[in-house]
């Protein structure tokens, strides 16, 4: 099978890009042909951007460990292959035994942003698996999606059999067992959805129903259609990092994948409050792991892969508790290796430095990263980004006298109670910068010296205390890309924006209902695919699609909800409250900040309450 | 900063089965990993950016496999070359597996510009007779240059000097094989596959190359050929 297989797709390789994306056969690959119980893992875009995702990783590590369970990567085809495959008859299938889809028990797909919606469609048309799982029956497989989006899953969820809400390690495993034993005593596909609703953190979208039919758009509550089924489904989440085993033998591509180094998670969560971040309300509270195990496992890591680089991973690696020990006993021990430590976010202070040189030693030191995220104090109070100017400025001074030259800042446009002064305040705020940058550079190196500045538009997301705001009308964005342009020093900086049109419809579907479901199966029909792809991305066919649904883009992404209106991510819990987030509006439209609970004390967000959990800190729960 | 004393292994793989998809840079990368899994006490430049110590044979395209590559990696420690071997072999995915490892002296000229010959088979499907194929390679071979244009640019390649040796077909179970010895020159190196594919055209036969396999790299001595 598996060689009659390979016999089909091999010819396809020679008229394709890149053939390394589907070749399998990487270095710790898993294969358990005698599994009787078989999971394609799908990452809804390429190999490349798929090979560098943690959750497949870990996934895959742990249901290859599991007896009859063999777990598969399968990453979406580029559009040349998927031609070739679509003229070849050759269905979408897995890389290490290329077992058809629609013949796996069970098809898992992580959902990373909005923009991959339509790249799940493709997928399963790929496969021949129907789109809509009303219309599956019982030889098909259960088609599973967890990751960011599960906390709105509502705009894709008439495509998914079911959704694992929050930290999979331990309910991937539960949902397994609970579908094989269903499948073991003969029971029907009804059965086996019944049975993954009954697992914690589980939803099953088919099992509930909008409570009230003529809500507009975006509006309106999901619940149950009959009383067997739980009314809320809370997310997930680990007690202690430590009690379970991350993955130190990962499959090490061959294709130079983003992000091509080991990887090796230091915490869970953050608590810094960021009022526009959903990452950081949703994956509460913060879980550290101790620091021998992260020196194990980075060593461990290393050894299994190969890899000349390991990235020491989560919201805010400089915030661990034990980071400086962490860095200074890796660095002890890497010594005379040529392999490198990074750091994918820094905080913006002197401590975000020292460890940042810390890593780079005497060598090669890249540019680092801040993110003051808006350009006034007043409104950074709105966002609670907890920095100040003298922050942001010390801090560049203390870099580039430590020899940096090449410093990137993020901003956001459009931010709740933005001010055309606030972002003119960027401008102030990049021309200090760029002095202190200048002052502390010598003089024959001031030439050549570049601030970057990156600006994205601000979505809305649900599950965050701004998730009733309106996002900036596309005209509006461009009226303000206009003043902070004019703002802007006009030399030494690198100026560049997120697309705009990109962020517009990221906001359409990041706060939508299930009635997108048939704007995203239209926008794939009209030919969108690989929307996150710049070169491949039409906001002309979405609009269409959206306009033939008979659904306003604008209104979704660009009116105000009133907090006493339901919202279609209502029964889904993040643990944190709507009380929580109701209050965290006030503070923010009073420009009052709140403090972070992991050092300060305990600021009432109810997650560690409503989920059982405890801030974990140095892998020691504080208790 | 006096040089330290460094050990030059110089080790033969393949490019074997599903990984002659892989680009020479993908090879070169995974290899490299394989060498750190092994715990091979490689050598690292000096230098702002230092990496790994190890040098490659000439480049294998995509698609095409082969059977005897080499690359060079300098070493700070003495390794036993059987052990080494070892190490390597338990290391390395089966399609790139080592075949043999053994030291060369420092001085020795780099692989790059040591190895200018290079043997390949080509493997054309039963769709053209091992006759017809014969016939085809023979009237090419006729032309005293052999124009090929690839990527937008025109190479001129003398068939004298680039053929060294007769190209020959060997008829096989399920088709025909154009074995070929190619020399490498400074200014490009002539793809088999063109050659073999331009005999086909001309002839007003189908484009049926099947597989393209570099089975050896050479030295061009004034005794003849000879493996690195």
């Amino acid at each position: 099978m598996r060689d009659d297989m390979w016999a089909r797709v091999e010819p396809l390789l020679d008229g394709v890009e890149r053939p390394a994306r589907y070749l399998d056969s990487e270095w710790g690959v898993r294969v358990r042909p005698d599994a009787s119980y078989r999971v394609a893992l799908v990452y809804p875009d390429t190999y490349e951007l798929g090979m560098a995702n943690q959750a497949v990783a870990i996934l895959y590590d742990i249901l290859n460990e599991v007896d009859g369970v063999a777990a598969e990567r399968c990453f979406v085809p580029w559009k040349d292959m998927a031609a070739a495959m679509r003229a070849a008859d050759v269905p979408l299938h897995t890389l290490e035994t290329l077992q058809p889809l629609r013949d796996c028990a069970l098809v898992g797909v992580t959902l990373p942003h909005e923009l991959t919606y339509t790249n799940v469609l493709e997928m399963l048309d790929l496969a021949g698996i129907p789109l809509r799982s009303v219309d599956r029956g019982e030889d098909d497989p259960l088609v599973i999606a967890g990751g960011p989006c599960a906390f709105n899953p509502e705009p894709i969820a008439s495509f998914l059999d079911a959704v694992l809400v929050g930290e999979g390690e331990e309910a991937v495993l539960e949902l397994v067992e609970a579908d094989r034993a269903v499948i073991e005593a003969g029971g029907t596909r009804a059965d086996r959805l019944r049975a993954l609703s009954g697992v914690p953190g589980v939803y099953v979208p088919t099992l509930y129903v909008s409570a009230d039919g003529s809500a507009q758009p975006g509006c309106g509550a999901v619940v149950p259609a009959d009383a067997a089924t739980p009314r809320m489904v809370t997310k997930r989440a680990l007690k202690d990092l430590g009690s379970v085993r991350p993955p130190t033998c990962p499959v090490v591509p061959y294709m130079d994948v983003v992000h091509d180094r080991a990887v090796v998670e230091v915490l869970r969560g953050c608590t810094r409050g960021c009022r526009f971040c959903q990452a950081g309300m949703v994956y509460r509270p913060v879980r550290e792991r101790g620091a021998d195990d992260i020196v194990h496992d980075v060593m461990a890591t290393l050894r299994c892969t190969g890899h000349d680089e390991v990235s020491l991973v989560s919201l805010s690696t400089t915030d661990h508790s034990q980071i400086e020990e962490v860095l200074r006993r890796l660095s002890r021990s890497l010594e005379g290796r040529a392999v490198s430590v990074s750091l994918p976010s820094l905080r913006v202070d002197s401590f975000g430095v020292e460890m940042a040189r810390l890593v780079a030693g005497g060598g090669k030191k890249a540019g680092l990263t801040f993110a003051p995220e808006a350009g006034t104090q007043r409104l950074r109070d709105v966002i609670n980004k907890n920095i100040t100017e003298e922050d942001l400025l010390g801090t560049i001074e203390h870099a580039f006298g430590a020899g940096w030259r090449r410093v990137k800042l993020y901003f956001m446009l459009g931010l709740p109670s933005e001010t055309d002064d606030d972002i003119r305040g960027i401008g102030r705020l990049v021309h200090k910068v760029l002095d202190v940058a200048r002052e502390n550079t010598p003089k024959d190196q001031r030439g050549g010296l570049k601030i970057g500045v990156s600006v994205a538009t601000f979505v809305p997301k649900p599950h965050t205390p701004f998730q009733w705001e309106p996002q900036l009308t596309l005209p509006e964005v461009r009226r303000r890309q206009e003043i902070l342009r004019e703002a802007m020093p006009r030399r030494g900086v690198d100026l560049s924006w997120h697309d705009p049109d990109v962020s517009f419809l990221e906001g359409a579907l990041a706060r939508g209902g299930r009635e997108l479901s048939d704007v995203i199966e239209k926008a794939w029909r009209s030919g969108c695919v690989f929307d996150a792809w710049t070169e491949e991305f039409s906001l002309p066919r979405w609009l269409a699609a959206f306009e033939s649904a008979g659904i306003d883009p604008v209104a979704l992404a660009s009116s105000e909800r009133d907090p006493a209106d339901a919202l279609p991510w209502d029964h889904i819990s993040s643990g944190v409250s709507k009380r929580y987030l109701l209050r965290e509006r006030e503070r923010a439209v009073a420009g009052v900040t709140t403090r972070d609970c992991s050092f300060d004390g305990c600021t009432g967000c109810d997650a560690c309450g409503d989920l059982g959990l405890d801030i974990v800190l140095g892998g020691a729960s504080r208790g | 900063m006096a040089e330290r004393t460094t050990f030059r292994l110089r080790v033969r793989f393949g490019k074997l089965g599903r990984l002659r998809h892989l680009s020479h840079l993908e090879v070169m990368r995974a290899l490299e990993r394989s060498i750190r899994r092994a715990d091979l006490p490689y050598a690292v430049t000096q230098g702002f950016s230092p990496h790994m110590k190890a040098a490659f044979g000439p480049a294998l395209p995509v698609g095409t496999a082969g059977l005897r590559e080499y690359y060079d990696l300098w070493l700070r420690e003495l390794v036993p070359a059987p052990e080494a071997l070892a190490r390597l072999a338990a290391a390395t995915p089966p399609g790139m597996a080592p075949g043999a490892a053994r030291y060369v002296p420092e001085k020795a000229p780099s692989l790059s510009a040591a190895l200018t010959i290079a043997r390949y088979e080509v493997g054309v499907g039963p769709a053209v007779g091992p006759e017809m194929l014969v016939r085809a390679v023979e009237d090419v071979l006729a032309e005293s240059e052999l124009t090929v244009k690839a990527k937008g640019k025109t190479k001129v390649f003398d068939l004298a000097s680039v053929l060294p040796e007769e190209p020959r077909v060997e008829s096989s179970g399920s088709g025909s094989t154009v074995v070929l010895t190619t020399r490498m020159g400074a200014t490009g190196s002539l793809r088999p596959e063109a050659l073999v594919g331009r005999a086909l055209e001309c002839a007003g036969l189908p484009h049926a190359i099947t597989t393209v396999t570099r089975t050896d790299l050479l030295m061009e001595t004034e005794g003849g050929f000879m493996r690195p």
